[in-house]
């Protein structure tokens, strides 16, 4: 377990050890277990409620856990504040979209992408900094969020919404990168096109995402991970998983839940 | 179809071609008694600016700027008065006191948001309006402290003071204007941009890495010297400080001003400042109960322009501007 220099290589991303969240007399999170590999995009599913946020929330330092440890690349930040956790390089969206409402597009992307690099400066322009303004350019061009860098976030519709949280995601020039349901309000093209992004996003940054789309889990997960009741399920390739007779009981073979029709145990 | 932004720098610049040339023009074309309403008003919108950087830009609403503007106006009587400083360390006096205060007050409201906030800037307030009149011996208590005005520049014989009303008016405009000015570059730096980020969303603000409570313990430090610099400047003005001024209800007009001149623009306090302070000279000649219709306006405007005065200005310029389709 311990790091050897050996294993360096192999060193999971993210270790999380014991962890637990209750809330009044409700466990949201079950001594959950946990180690990501690098290189690989890792999938959370699990019915509603299943305390897939909250473990979020833990990693991110939004919550405190009430037992267990978390490690971002053999470093341990249980018990940092987010903005410290968000310095180290994990980004995370959030499963309610939130951005900055009355910044534009492109003022969105600029602070996030220099909230790291210092915003105590009171004199210089934002348009000085060369840096941070061509990283915007990129994100921008990346997600063609180009056309609307200059209208006011609180305008976008939720895909755009969506898509802009993506960008101040990876803005931030994150090694770990949280998508919590990313794709959830977007159109069936949107959809497509950000599954896409998403993918070419995986060649360069570790990412974990929530999602509830059984399809677009199936397609893009390199591992699963499946929660249910603050615990995990199952884990492993979507092979595996789809195979699992105790997560085809619990969670995938409930032809009456509409959310997961789409089962992929049926294909 | 002209711009709005061209609109608005031609009135800018009108405006500060009339505000310079105030101590000449008033006296020729009306009474001149409206040079010391003008420079009264310069002075309490850079007060209420210290309102709207706050709430504003960075979304906390403070009751307790008054606090501030009394430091400034007991540093500088204070420092003339029992210290017998001259000008200039006098306004280094009315401008550290209240930077000082506004740090320490703000180590405990800013881990406040919301109402809580604004609770515990009026406490602040409370607490130090009530110790200025008890202390009578330092701040002269209900009567205040009045001061002989000290000069401002002397070369040989010659010598510049706010006894000079047209000396004073341009050093009271000047000022301002460059308080404003320094503002306009915070706004588009990055300091600005994480106030607005904050703003906006501070949950998010600090998922992507800035530090929510130091950014806002820095706005309202910044906002105690906006607030204390414009009690300085008022006791020059009126050479006399006096715990009246600490009340919370000083606070609460300043943030009248902001909210209906427009709340997040940099000249929204300007704005709404002129609007009630003549109001108020125009009327209160002729009906005491001016007030009424200070409320009725302002009524007026939150319910119809709820971004202000400079909000509805823009929103219909951009109407008027926009390309039909
Ligand atoms: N801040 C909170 N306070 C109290 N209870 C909470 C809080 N956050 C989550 N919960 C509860 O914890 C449980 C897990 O919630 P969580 O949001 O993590 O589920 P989820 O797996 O993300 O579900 P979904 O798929 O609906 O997003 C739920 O029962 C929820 O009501
Ligand atoms: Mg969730």
């Amino acid at each position: 377990m311990s790091p050897s220099s050996a294993g360096r290589a192999a060193e999971p991303i993210l270790r999380i050890e014991g962890l637990t969240k209750r809330f009044g007399g409700l466990t949201a999170v079950d001594r959950v277990t946990l180690a990501f590999a690098p290189r690989r995009l890792h999938a959370i599913i699990g019915p509603n409620g299943a305390g897939k946020t909250t473990l979020f929330n833990l990693i991110s330092g939004f919550l405190p856990s009430d037992e267990g440890r978390v490690f971002f690349a053999g470093q341990e930040i249980s018990r940092l504040r987010p903005h410290r956790i968000s310095r180290l390089g994990i980004s995370r969206t959030l499963q309610v979209k939130s951005v900055f409402q009355q910044l534009t597009v492109s003022e969105n992307l600029w602070i996030t992408a220099q909230a790291k690099r210092g915003v105590m400066n009171p004199f210089r322009s934002t348009s000085s900094y060369r840096d941070t303004c061509e990283k915007v350019e990129r994100v921008l061009e990346q997600l063609e969020l180009t056309r609307l860098a200059d209208r006011q976030a609180g305008t976008l519709s939720y895909g755009d919404v969506a898509l802009l949280e993506i960008g101040m995601a990876i803005a931030a020039d994150p090694r770990l990168l949280l998508l919590d349901e990313p794709i959830c309000g977007m159109s069936p093209a949107e959809t497509e096109r950000t599954v896409v992004k998403i993918r070419e996003l995986a060649q360069t940054i570790d990412i974990v995402i929530i999602e509830h789309d059984m399809e677009v889990v199936f397609e893009i997960a390199d591992d699963i991970t499946v929660m249910a009741q603050g615990a995990i399920l199952a884990s492993g390739s979507p092979k595996e998983i789809a195979a699992n007779e105790e997560v085809r009981e619990a969670y995938l073979g409930r032809p009456e839940d509409e959310d997961y029709t789409e089962e992929p145990a049926r294909a | 179809m002209i711009a709005r932004t061209t609109i608005e720098r031609g009135l800018l610049w009108g405006t500060g071609a009339f505000l310079l040339s105030v101590p000449w023009l008033i006296p020729a074309l009306a009474d001149r008694f409206w040079v010391n309403v003008i420079a009264e008003i310069l002075i309490w919108s850079l007060f209420a600016s210290s309102v709207n950087l706050l709430f504003g830009y960075v979304g906390l609403l403070s009751f307790g700027q008054a606090l501030f503007f009394g430091f400034g106006m007991y540093g500088v009587a204070i420092g003339v008065e029992k210290l017998g400083l001259g000008f200039w360390p006098a306004l280094g006096l009315g401008v550290a006191a209240p930077v000082a205060m506004a740090f320490v007050a703000g180590v405990f409201a800013v881990r406040l948001t919301w109402h809580y906030f604004a609770i515990i800037t009026v406490v602040f307030s409370l607490i130090f309006y009530f110790l200025a009149l008890t202390m009578k011996p330092l701040t002269g208590g209900d009567d205040g402290i009045s001061f002989t005005l000290p000069s401002t520049f002397r070369f040989g014989a010659s010598e510049w003071g706010f006894a000079q009303e047209a000396f004073q008016y341009l050093f009271i405009l000047f000022t301002v204007a460059a308080c404003l000015y320094a503002m306009r570059r915070l706004l588009g730096s990055p300091l600005g941009k994480a106030f607005m980020a904050i703003r906006d969303n501070d949950v998010r603000a600090s998922l992507i890495g800035l530090n929510v409570y130091w950014l806002r313990l820095i706005a309202f430090v910044i906002a105690g010297f906006l607030a204390g610099l414009s009690g300085a400047l008022f006791a020059f003005f009126g050479r006399y400080a006096s715990a009246t001024y600490m009340f919370y209800h000083v606070s609460g007009e300043a943030v009248v001003w902001t909210i209906v001149g427009g709340a997040g623009t940099l000249l929204g306090p300007l704005v709404g400042t002129s609007l009630f302070i003549v109001i108020r000279e125009v009327v209160s000649t002729h009906w005491q109960h001016h007030s009424l219709i200070v409320g009725a306006v302002a009524i007026l405007i939150v319910i119809y322009a709820p971004r202000g005065v400079v909000g509805l200005w823009r929103d219909l310029l951009d109407r008027w501007s926009a390309p039909k389709s």
